[in-house]
Protein backbone atom coordinates (compact mmCIF):
# COMPACT_ATOMS: atom_id res chain seq x y z
CA UNK A 1 0.00 0.00 0.00
CA UNK A 2 2.64 2.26 -1.19
CA UNK A 3 -0.19 4.47 -2.96
CA UNK A 4 -0.29 7.56 -1.34
CA UNK A 5 -3.56 8.38 -3.47
CA UNK A 6 -5.62 6.56 -5.39
CA UNK A 7 -8.53 7.80 -7.77
CA UNK A 8 -10.74 4.93 -9.61
CA UNK A 9 -13.49 6.07 -12.39
CA UNK A 10 -13.64 9.82 -11.04
CA UNK A 11 -16.14 11.55 -12.69
CA UNK A 12 -17.80 15.00 -12.04
CA UNK A 13 -20.83 16.71 -13.89
CA UNK A 14 -22.34 20.07 -13.41
CA UNK A 15 -26.06 19.58 -14.21
CA UNK A 16 -25.99 17.84 -17.86
CA UNK A 17 -22.36 19.23 -18.60
CA UNK A 18 -19.58 16.44 -17.82
CA UNK A 19 -16.63 17.73 -17.00
CA UNK A 20 -15.08 14.86 -15.70
CA UNK A 21 -16.08 11.42 -17.23
CA UNK A 22 -13.56 8.85 -15.90
CA UNK A 23 -10.61 9.24 -14.05
CA UNK A 24 -8.48 6.41 -12.22
CA UNK A 25 -4.60 7.57 -11.47
CA UNK A 26 -2.56 6.88 -7.99
CA UNK A 27 0.15 9.09 -7.41
CA UNK A 28 3.44 8.03 -4.63
CA UNK A 29 5.12 9.95 -2.62
CA UNK A 30 8.39 11.73 -3.53
CA UNK A 31 7.56 12.70 -7.02
CA UNK A 32 5.78 15.28 -9.00
CA UNK A 33 2.58 14.89 -11.26
CA UNK A 34 1.76 16.97 -13.95
CA UNK A 35 -2.13 17.48 -14.73
CA UNK A 36 -1.91 19.65 -18.37
CA UNK A 37 -4.84 20.40 -19.56
CA UNK A 38 -6.32 23.35 -21.19
CA UNK A 39 -8.55 25.93 -19.38
CA UNK A 40 -12.04 24.67 -19.05
CA UNK A 41 -10.61 20.84 -18.77
CA UNK A 42 -11.29 19.99 -15.13
CA UNK A 43 -8.39 20.65 -13.40
CA UNK A 44 -9.94 22.75 -10.14
CA UNK A 45 -12.60 20.61 -10.16
CA UNK A 46 -10.45 17.76 -9.94
CA UNK A 47 -8.51 19.96 -7.45
CA UNK A 48 -11.58 20.83 -5.28
CA UNK A 49 -12.74 16.90 -5.21
CA UNK A 50 -9.31 16.11 -3.93
CA UNK A 51 -9.72 18.88 -1.03
CA UNK A 52 -13.39 17.69 -0.04
CA UNK A 53 -14.50 20.86 -1.15
CA UNK A 54 -17.30 19.56 -3.83
CA UNK A 55 -18.36 15.82 -4.46
CA UNK A 56 -17.75 13.37 -6.74
CA UNK A 57 -20.43 12.42 -9.28
CA UNK A 58 -19.06 9.02 -9.05
CA UNK A 59 -15.97 7.19 -8.16
CA UNK A 60 -13.59 6.71 -5.70
CA UNK A 61 -10.63 8.46 -4.11
CA UNK A 62 -8.58 7.09 -1.53
CA UNK A 63 -6.00 8.59 0.71
CA UNK A 64 -3.51 7.14 2.72
CA UNK A 65 -6.19 4.23 2.12
CA UNK A 66 -9.02 6.30 3.63
CA UNK A 67 -11.46 7.49 1.40
CA UNK A 68 -12.04 11.12 1.01
CA UNK A 69 -15.41 12.29 0.70
CA UNK A 70 -17.39 15.61 0.28
CA UNK A 71 -17.04 17.46 3.79
CA UNK A 72 -14.55 14.91 4.90
CA UNK A 73 -11.56 16.62 6.88
CA UNK A 74 -9.16 14.59 5.21
CA UNK A 75 -7.01 17.48 4.02
CA UNK A 76 -6.41 17.99 7.66
CA UNK A 77 -3.84 15.00 7.77
CA UNK A 78 -1.69 15.90 4.97
CA UNK A 79 -2.86 17.95 1.91
CA UNK A 80 -1.77 21.03 1.15
CA UNK A 81 -3.36 23.18 -1.06
CA UNK A 82 -2.39 26.44 -3.05
CA UNK A 83 -5.66 27.63 -5.65
CA UNK A 84 -5.06 29.86 -8.50
CA UNK A 85 -6.81 32.57 -6.67
CA UNK A 86 -6.41 33.32 -3.48
CA UNK A 87 -9.27 32.88 -1.27
CA UNK A 88 -7.78 34.89 1.84
CA UNK A 89 -9.66 36.63 3.84
CA UNK A 90 -8.55 40.44 2.44
CA UNK A 91 -8.76 42.16 6.16
CA UNK A 92 -6.76 39.95 7.91
CA UNK A 93 -3.52 40.49 8.77
CA UNK A 94 -0.73 38.26 7.97
CA UNK A 95 0.19 36.85 11.29
CA UNK A 96 -3.61 36.19 12.52
CA UNK A 97 -3.81 34.59 9.11
CA UNK A 98 -0.98 32.07 9.78
CA UNK A 99 -2.45 31.61 13.29
CA UNK A 100 -5.82 30.82 11.77
CA UNK A 101 -4.33 28.21 9.45
CA UNK A 102 -2.30 26.16 12.29
CA UNK A 103 -5.57 25.67 14.20
CA UNK A 104 -6.55 23.59 11.07
CA UNK A 105 -4.15 21.07 11.15
CA UNK A 106 -2.67 18.90 13.81
CA UNK A 107 0.69 18.54 11.96
CA UNK A 108 1.10 22.30 11.99
CA UNK A 109 4.73 23.44 11.53
CA UNK A 110 5.07 26.61 13.45
CA UNK A 111 9.04 26.37 13.59
CA UNK A 112 8.97 25.77 9.29
CA UNK A 113 6.13 28.68 8.86
CA UNK A 114 8.61 30.61 11.16
CA UNK A 115 11.63 30.25 8.85
CA UNK A 116 10.12 29.94 5.82
CA UNK A 117 8.45 33.55 6.25
CA UNK A 118 11.10 34.50 7.57
CA UNK A 119 13.09 34.60 4.00
CA UNK A 120 10.58 36.41 1.85
CA UNK A 121 10.79 39.23 4.56
CA UNK A 122 7.13 41.02 4.23
CA UNK A 123 5.62 42.23 7.14
CA UNK A 124 3.62 40.18 9.35
CA UNK A 125 1.45 43.35 10.31
CA UNK A 126 0.25 44.03 6.59
CA UNK A 127 -3.54 43.41 5.55
CA UNK A 128 -3.84 40.71 3.02
CA UNK A 129 -5.65 43.37 0.86
CA UNK A 130 -2.73 45.24 0.40
CA UNK A 131 -0.19 42.67 -0.47
CA UNK A 132 0.91 42.24 -4.65
CA UNK A 133 -0.22 38.62 -6.10
CA UNK A 134 3.37 37.39 -5.50
CA UNK A 135 2.92 37.99 -2.20
CA UNK A 136 0.02 36.40 -1.57
CA UNK A 137 1.13 33.19 -3.51
CA UNK A 138 4.30 33.04 -1.53
CA UNK A 139 1.91 33.31 1.78
CA UNK A 140 -0.35 30.27 0.18
CA UNK A 141 2.92 28.55 -0.21
CA UNK A 142 4.08 29.35 3.99
CA UNK A 143 0.89 28.35 4.71
CA UNK A 144 0.65 24.87 2.23
CA UNK A 145 3.89 23.53 3.62
CA UNK A 146 3.44 24.66 7.29
CA UNK A 147 0.19 21.77 7.43
CA UNK A 148 3.63 19.90 6.53
CA UNK A 149 1.39 17.89 4.07
CA UNK A 150 2.16 14.52 2.39
CA UNK A 151 0.38 16.07 -1.35
CA UNK A 152 0.60 19.24 -2.51
CA UNK A 153 -2.12 20.02 -4.64
CA UNK A 154 -0.93 23.22 -6.98
CA UNK A 155 -3.76 24.72 -8.78
CA UNK A 156 -2.18 26.54 -11.55
CA UNK A 157 -0.81 28.69 -8.73
CA UNK A 158 1.34 31.11 -10.74
CA UNK A 159 -1.01 31.84 -13.84
CA UNK A 160 -0.21 35.35 -14.62
CA UNK A 161 2.66 36.02 -12.39
CA UNK A 162 6.33 37.20 -13.20
CA UNK A 163 9.16 34.65 -14.19
CA UNK A 164 10.94 36.01 -11.06
CA UNK A 165 8.46 35.46 -8.49
CA UNK A 166 7.08 32.02 -10.22
CA UNK A 167 10.70 30.82 -10.17
CA UNK A 168 10.75 31.79 -6.49
CA UNK A 169 7.88 29.94 -6.03
CA UNK A 170 8.99 26.83 -7.60
CA UNK A 171 12.21 26.77 -5.82
CA UNK A 172 10.35 26.76 -2.62
CA UNK A 173 8.53 23.93 -3.75
CA UNK A 174 11.74 22.13 -5.23
CA UNK A 175 13.09 22.37 -1.53
CA UNK A 176 10.26 20.89 0.26
CA UNK A 177 10.28 18.23 -2.06
CA UNK A 178 13.94 17.39 -1.36
CA UNK A 179 13.17 17.81 2.57
CA UNK A 180 10.10 16.11 2.78
CA UNK A 181 9.75 14.04 -0.04
CA UNK A 182 6.32 15.40 -0.36
CA UNK A 183 4.28 14.61 -3.46
CA UNK A 184 3.39 17.57 -5.98
CA UNK A 185 0.31 17.45 -7.79
CA UNK A 186 0.51 20.04 -9.86
CA UNK A 187 -2.15 21.09 -12.31
CA UNK A 188 -1.24 23.76 -15.16
CA UNK A 189 -1.95 24.70 -18.53
CA UNK A 190 1.48 26.73 -18.42
CA UNK A 191 4.01 23.89 -19.41
CA UNK A 192 7.47 26.10 -18.71
CA UNK A 193 7.74 25.24 -14.55
CA UNK A 194 6.54 22.26 -15.64
CA UNK A 195 9.02 21.10 -17.79
CA UNK A 196 11.56 21.25 -15.51
CA UNK A 197 10.39 18.95 -12.33
CA UNK A 198 7.75 16.84 -13.95
CA UNK A 199 7.84 12.79 -13.14
CA UNK A 200 4.59 11.93 -14.45
CA UNK A 201 2.56 13.65 -16.99
CA UNK A 202 -1.25 13.37 -17.57
CA UNK A 203 -2.95 15.17 -19.79
CA UNK A 204 -6.27 15.55 -18.74
CA UNK A 205 -8.92 15.96 -22.02
CA UNK A 206 -12.60 15.78 -23.13
CA UNK A 207 -13.05 14.30 -18.86
CA UNK A 208 -10.65 12.06 -19.45
CA UNK A 209 -6.59 11.03 -18.78
CA UNK A 210 -5.42 10.72 -22.69
CA UNK A 211 -1.83 10.45 -21.54
CA UNK A 212 -0.70 8.69 -18.97
CA UNK A 213 3.12 8.41 -18.64
CA UNK A 214 6.51 8.71 -17.07
CA UNK A 215 7.83 12.05 -18.39
CA UNK A 216 11.28 10.51 -19.61
CA UNK A 217 9.12 7.89 -22.33
CA UNK A 218 7.12 10.71 -23.19
CA UNK A 219 9.93 12.95 -24.13
CA UNK A 220 12.29 9.97 -25.88
CA UNK A 221 8.78 8.43 -27.80
CA UNK A 222 7.34 11.64 -29.12
CA UNK A 223 8.53 13.24 -32.18
CA UNK A 224 7.99 16.40 -35.10
CA UNK A 225 8.22 14.03 -38.82
CA UNK A 226 8.31 16.34 -41.92
CA UNK A 227 7.72 14.20 -45.24
CA UNK A 228 8.11 15.60 -49.16
CA UNK A 229 7.09 14.17 -51.92
CA UNK A 230 7.17 14.33 -54.97
CA UNK A 231 3.88 13.97 -56.53
CA UNK A 232 0.82 14.58 -54.18
CA UNK A 233 1.21 13.49 -50.73
CA UNK A 234 -1.23 10.86 -49.17
CA UNK A 235 -3.91 11.42 -47.42
CA UNK A 236 -3.09 9.67 -44.13
CA UNK A 237 -0.25 7.78 -42.53
CA UNK A 238 0.68 3.99 -42.65
CA UNK A 239 1.45 4.50 -39.20
CA UNK A 240 -0.15 4.37 -35.50
CA UNK A 241 -0.29 7.08 -32.67
CA UNK A 242 -0.34 9.96 -35.70
CA UNK A 243 -1.60 12.63 -32.99
CA UNK A 244 -1.77 15.73 -35.73
CA UNK A 245 -1.47 16.03 -39.00
CA UNK A 246 -0.85 19.06 -41.76
CA UNK A 247 -0.98 18.74 -45.23
CA UNK A 248 0.65 21.11 -47.73
CA UNK A 249 1.25 20.17 -51.21
CA UNK A 250 3.73 17.58 -51.44
CA UNK A 251 4.39 17.88 -47.59
CA UNK A 252 2.91 16.01 -44.31
CA UNK A 253 3.89 17.08 -40.84
CA UNK A 254 2.91 14.84 -38.31
CA UNK A 255 3.46 14.55 -34.65
CA UNK A 256 4.09 10.85 -33.31
CA UNK A 257 3.47 9.15 -30.40
CA UNK A 258 4.64 7.02 -29.53
CA UNK A 259 7.70 6.67 -31.74
CA UNK A 260 10.29 3.98 -32.49
CA UNK A 261 12.59 2.66 -35.12
CA UNK A 262 9.77 0.40 -36.49
CA UNK A 263 7.23 3.75 -37.21
CA UNK A 264 11.03 4.99 -39.23
CA UNK A 265 11.50 2.50 -41.47
CA UNK A 266 7.49 2.18 -42.03
CA UNK A 267 7.61 5.73 -43.08
CA UNK A 268 10.95 5.43 -45.00
CA UNK A 269 9.32 2.43 -46.94
CA UNK A 270 7.12 5.12 -48.64
CA UNK A 271 8.06 6.90 -51.81
CA UNK A 272 9.24 10.01 -50.13
CA UNK A 273 12.56 12.06 -51.69
CA UNK A 274 13.16 13.31 -48.10
CA UNK A 275 12.24 12.67 -43.74
CA UNK A 276 12.74 14.77 -41.10
CA UNK A 277 12.60 13.88 -37.51
CA UNK A 278 13.14 15.89 -34.44
CA UNK A 279 12.45 16.09 -30.90
CA UNK A 280 9.53 17.85 -29.56
CA UNK A 281 9.01 20.31 -26.85
CA UNK A 282 6.49 19.60 -23.67
CA UNK A 283 4.74 22.18 -25.55
CA UNK A 284 4.63 20.35 -28.74
CA UNK A 285 4.00 17.63 -27.16
CA UNK A 286 0.72 19.04 -25.52
CA UNK A 287 -0.33 20.55 -28.72
CA UNK A 288 -0.15 17.44 -30.10
CA UNK A 289 -2.21 15.54 -27.54
CA UNK A 290 -5.28 18.70 -27.54
CA UNK A 291 -4.98 20.49 -30.74
CA UNK A 292 -7.56 21.41 -33.01
CA UNK A 293 -7.37 17.76 -34.63
CA UNK A 294 -10.99 16.98 -34.81
CA UNK A 295 -10.37 13.10 -34.10
CA UNK A 296 -8.91 12.82 -30.80
CA UNK A 297 -7.07 9.77 -30.26
CA UNK A 298 -6.88 7.88 -26.37
CA UNK A 299 -3.56 6.80 -25.80
CA UNK A 300 -2.85 4.91 -22.88
CA UNK B 1 27.23 26.50 -13.42
CA UNK B 2 25.57 23.79 -15.62
CA UNK B 3 23.58 24.19 -18.23
CA UNK B 4 19.89 23.34 -18.20
CA UNK B 5 18.05 23.19 -21.23
CA UNK B 6 14.22 21.60 -20.11
CA UNK B 7 13.32 21.62 -24.05
CA UNK B 8 15.83 19.76 -25.11
CA UNK B 9 14.56 16.01 -25.74
CA UNK B 10 18.27 14.88 -23.83
CA UNK B 11 16.86 13.96 -20.48
CA UNK B 12 17.65 16.36 -17.66
CA UNK B 13 19.50 13.89 -15.83
CA UNK B 14 22.07 13.83 -18.40
CA UNK B 15 22.06 17.48 -18.59
CA UNK B 16 22.85 16.95 -14.97
CA UNK B 17 25.14 14.33 -15.39
CA UNK B 18 27.15 15.52 -18.41
CA UNK B 19 27.24 19.36 -16.69
CA UNK B 20 28.93 17.82 -13.89
CA UNK B 21 31.43 15.50 -15.95
CA UNK B 22 32.09 18.87 -17.61
CA UNK B 23 32.56 20.85 -14.08
CA UNK B 24 34.84 17.84 -12.60
CA UNK B 25 37.31 17.99 -15.45
CA UNK B 26 37.56 21.72 -15.92
CA UNK B 27 38.51 21.40 -12.14
CA UNK B 28 35.71 23.55 -10.76
CA UNK B 29 35.41 20.87 -7.97
CA UNK B 30 38.69 19.80 -7.28
CA UNK B 31 39.62 15.69 -6.57
CA UNK B 32 38.54 14.74 -2.93
CA UNK B 33 35.92 18.55 -2.42
CA UNK B 34 32.32 18.41 -2.03
CA UNK B 35 29.70 19.04 -4.75
CA UNK B 36 26.24 20.78 -3.92
CA UNK B 37 24.12 19.06 -2.14
CA UNK B 38 20.94 17.22 -3.89
CA UNK B 39 18.40 19.66 -2.69
CA UNK B 40 21.37 22.97 -3.48
CA UNK B 41 21.64 22.41 -6.83
CA UNK B 42 17.89 20.89 -7.69
CA UNK B 43 17.05 24.42 -6.02
CA UNK B 44 19.81 26.11 -8.05
CA UNK B 45 18.97 24.63 -11.29
CA UNK B 46 15.31 24.78 -10.57
CA UNK B 47 14.91 20.79 -11.10
CA UNK B 48 13.44 18.13 -9.30
CA UNK B 49 15.67 16.68 -6.59
CA UNK B 50 14.92 12.77 -8.02
CA UNK B 51 16.58 14.06 -11.29
CA UNK B 52 20.25 15.75 -9.60
CA UNK B 53 19.70 12.23 -6.94
CA UNK B 54 19.91 10.26 -10.18
CA UNK B 55 22.30 11.65 -11.90
CA UNK B 56 24.43 11.52 -8.74
CA UNK B 57 23.89 8.19 -8.23
CA UNK B 58 24.65 7.22 -12.30
CA UNK B 59 28.44 9.31 -11.43
CA UNK B 60 28.91 7.28 -8.38
CA UNK B 61 28.20 3.80 -10.22
CA UNK B 62 31.09 5.54 -12.97
CA UNK B 63 33.01 6.20 -10.46
CA UNK B 64 33.59 9.79 -10.73
CA UNK B 65 31.65 10.69 -7.03
CA UNK B 66 31.59 8.69 -3.77
CA UNK B 67 28.47 9.24 -1.12
CA UNK B 68 29.95 9.66 2.42
CA UNK B 69 27.01 8.55 4.75
CA UNK B 70 25.44 11.53 6.57
CA UNK B 71 28.23 14.26 4.34
CA UNK B 72 26.60 14.05 0.59
CA UNK B 73 28.93 13.30 -1.94
CA UNK B 74 32.13 13.94 -3.25
CA UNK B 75 34.60 14.11 -6.05
CA UNK B 76 36.41 11.02 -5.91
CA UNK B 77 39.58 11.29 -4.68
CA UNK B 78 41.25 8.84 -7.11
CA UNK B 79 40.35 11.12 -10.09
CA UNK B 80 43.18 13.09 -9.84
CA UNK B 81 45.46 10.09 -10.33
CA UNK B 82 43.61 9.38 -13.39
CA UNK B 83 45.39 10.34 -16.07
CA UNK B 84 43.54 13.64 -16.84
CA UNK B 85 45.85 16.52 -15.76
CA UNK B 86 47.60 17.37 -19.16
CA UNK B 87 45.25 19.64 -21.30
CA UNK B 88 44.66 16.58 -24.09
CA UNK B 89 42.75 14.59 -21.37
CA UNK B 90 40.76 17.37 -19.72
CA UNK B 91 39.96 17.91 -23.62
CA UNK B 92 39.31 14.19 -24.49
CA UNK B 93 36.66 14.67 -20.82
CA UNK B 94 35.20 17.31 -22.50
CA UNK B 95 34.78 16.18 -25.80
CA UNK B 96 33.61 12.52 -24.71
CA UNK B 97 30.80 14.02 -22.85
CA UNK B 98 29.81 16.36 -25.94
CA UNK B 99 30.06 14.05 -28.56
CA UNK B 100 28.21 11.49 -26.69
CA UNK B 101 25.51 14.89 -26.49
CA UNK B 102 25.52 15.09 -30.25
CA UNK B 103 24.96 11.85 -31.20
CA UNK B 104 21.90 11.85 -29.18
CA UNK B 105 20.41 14.53 -32.32
CA UNK B 106 20.61 11.65 -34.45
CA UNK B 107 23.31 13.55 -36.32
CA UNK B 108 25.79 12.14 -38.72
CA UNK B 109 29.40 11.92 -37.37
CA UNK B 110 30.10 14.37 -40.51
CA UNK B 111 27.35 16.63 -39.28
CA UNK B 112 28.34 16.80 -35.98
CA UNK B 113 32.16 18.10 -37.03
CA UNK B 114 30.81 20.41 -39.23
CA UNK B 115 28.87 22.34 -36.60
CA UNK B 116 32.22 21.39 -34.31
CA UNK B 117 34.36 23.36 -36.93
CA UNK B 118 32.16 26.28 -37.23
CA UNK B 119 31.61 26.71 -33.75
CA UNK B 120 36.06 26.35 -33.46
CA UNK B 121 36.15 29.25 -35.89
CA UNK B 122 34.09 31.33 -34.65
CA UNK B 123 35.51 31.43 -30.90
CA UNK B 124 38.92 31.29 -31.71
CA UNK B 125 38.13 34.57 -34.36
CA UNK B 126 36.51 36.39 -30.75
CA UNK B 127 38.38 39.27 -29.67
CA UNK B 128 40.44 38.34 -26.24
CA UNK B 129 40.03 34.50 -26.71
CA UNK B 130 37.52 32.63 -24.83
CA UNK B 131 38.56 30.74 -22.16
CA UNK B 132 37.48 28.08 -20.07
CA UNK B 133 34.97 29.46 -17.78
Amino acid sequence: MSDLLKVTGLAKDFGRKKVLRDLSFTLEPGRVYGFLGRNGEGKTTLARILMGVIPATRGALLFKGEPITYGSSIYKRGIGYIPEDSFFYGGMRVAEFLAFNSRFYPRWDAARVRSTFESLGFDRRARIQTLSRGQKLQLGFVAAVGAAPDLLVLDDPTSGLDVPTRRDFLRGIIRDLAERGTAVLFATHMVHELERVVDHLYILHGGRLILDRGFEDIKTLSRRVRLRFDGEAPDKLPLEGVLSLRREPGLLEAIVFPWDEAAESKLRSLSLTDIEVEPLSLEDIFEGFVGSSPAQPEVK
Amino acid sequence: MIPIDPTSFIPLYEQVKSGLRREIALGSYKPGSPLPSIRDLAAALLINPNTVARAYGELERDGLITTRKGRGCFVSEDFGTLPGKDTVKRLDGIFETAVREARKTGAEPSEIRKVFEDRLRSVFAEPGKRRTS
